[in-house]
């Protein structure tokens, strides 16, 4: 009986982190003025739905420090003042069901800065003291830009815009 | 049975009220480091919380009366939600968008560039606002090259989603170059050295010395006149009877010059990168 509890027990954390991971489609071919590599298009695709895990990670947590790995600059402090506000209100936002349709729209002649605009999808629900106060679906745009890290792209800014 | 049905439309009647009271008027838009008033309807109090990209508030409010935003709350440009809740909760959201250009992030390259290039010079521009927030609307930047009081290269270019960039040849004279971006009265300034690129005409004249042949270039200048920096190797080759060698020998202060030991008649040459210099034939005397 024990098992049994314990293996639905991970069969619901598996389930959990499934749902939760972003689904990202990446379309690279408006892009420009440099073309993006391969390469390098897999390394987009693979690290923005990284940052996001990693975004409602932090999130959910409350713990500004993970953002480390995947934000930078503008986007980490924000993100970051957030968290540290939601800790003292006992508040935070789940991202729930993500899916992100990613298009590069700028690549700097030197490939040290990429613009990518994300047509999101994603359930976003506001828990304040364990319990769900806001849960909509939310359809949002976001302009990103993206620079190269050491083994990693990186995010620099992620804004949210009424239009593009 | 009539207790329970009067009960009952009472419960609907101020379930209604709370809804009623549990409406927010928040506008569609706001801009960033503004103040906002979001104003609220009926009475006693409620808990209010805003979320958005780089706040989490939440505070206590009396119904009735607006909820004042300071610009704090909204310096960051991206989605907030605003949530009202009184038993239960109610909730609407707006945006932020950017402040006006207050700061430009300026990427030029690259810092060293050969002279007479073509598309050797870049440069992106993203604007923000004083939040750091980036400036989405279309503003005209304004691409400027100068070097020596003089005006090498200039254009404008209108950003699109953000960003704003060019590409170009480089001039034709060494030295150093200062290149400029500007929104308005809000500018970014960059450092270029343009260098002279590979040598141009390399000639080179010999003469017999106790220890064989010493050889030398004339001043080397690229094909713009620019003189080529010192560093810049010259490879000097001997052909004669003793075989072939070669030396390689950097310019100083625009010359180049090396020591070589060829033996009866002997062809010299020179060449830098590319560029070969013209030869010379001597009879060398033991």
């Amino acid at each position: 009986m024990k098992t049994i509890s314990m293996f639905a027990l991970l069969l619901c954390s598996v389930m959990a982190v499934a749902q939760n991971a972003p689904e990202v489609k990446l379309v690279v071919e408006s892009a420009s003025p440099r073309a993006v590599e391969s390469l390098t298009e897999r390394s987009i695709a693979r690290d923005y739905t990284a940052a996001w895990r990693t975004l409602a990670e932090a999130s959910e947590k409350s713990s500004p420090s993970l953002l480390d790995a995947y934000f930078i600059g503008g986007a980490k402090a924000t993100f970051a003042r957030a968290l540290a506000e939601q800790k003292k209100t006992g508040t935070h936002v789940r991202y729930l069901n993500q899916t992100h349709h990613l298009k590069a729209v700028f690549y700097a002649p030197e490939g040290d800065v990429m613009e990518l605009q994300d047509a999101a999808e994603y359930q976003m629900q506001i828990v304040s003291d364990d319990k769900v106060i806001h849960d909509e679906h939310v359809v949002v745009q976001y302009i990103v830009l993206m620079t190269p890290g050491a083994d990693r792209w990186v995010i620099r800014q992620l804004q949210a815009v009424p239009t593009l | 049975m009539r207790r329970i049905l009067i009960a009952s439309l009472m419960s609907g009647l101020w379930l209604t009220q709370v809804c009623f009271a549990q409406e927010l008027n928040v506008p569609t838009q706001a801009t960033a480091g503004d103040t906002l008033s979001i104003p609220t309807s009926g009475n006693g109090e409620a808990t209010f919380y805003l979320v958005g990209p780089g706040s989490s508030l939440k505070q206590t409010v009396h119904l009735g009366q607006a909820i004042q935003l300071s610009a704090n709350d909204l310096n960051a440009s991206g989605r907030y939600v605003a949530i009202l809740c009184a038993g239960a909760c109610t909730s609407s959201h707006f945006f932020v968008v950017p402040a006006g250009v207050s700061t430009l992030s300026f990427l030029a390259h690259p810092s060293r560039a050969l002279v007479r290039q073509n598309d050797a010079i870049s440069g992106v521009v993203f604007p923000f606002d004083k939040f750091r927030n980036l400036v989405i609307a279309p503003v005209t930047v304004n691409f400027q090259l100068t070097a020596n009081k003089a005006n090498l290269f200039s254009r404008s270019m209108p950003t699109r989603f953000g960003v704003a960039w060019f590409r170009s040849g480089s001039w034709n004279s060494a030295g150093m170059a200062q290149l400029t971006a500007s929104v308005n009265d809000i500018s970014a300034q960059r450092v270029l050295q343009l260098v002279a690129s590979d040598p141009c005409n390399l000639r080179i004249k010999a003469q017999q010395v106790s220890k064989g042949i010493l050889v030398e270039t004339d001043p080397v200048h690229d094909c713009s006149g620019n003189v080529v920096p010192d560093g810049t190797i010259v490879s000097f080759t001997a052909n004669s009877s003793n075989g072939r060698s070669t030396v390689d020998a950097p310019i100083k202060q625009g010359v180049a010059r090396a020591q070589l030991t060829p033996a009866g008649a002997a062809t010299i040459s020179a060449a830098s990168g590319v560029v070969m210099g013209n030869e010379l034939r001597m009879e060398v005397r033991p």
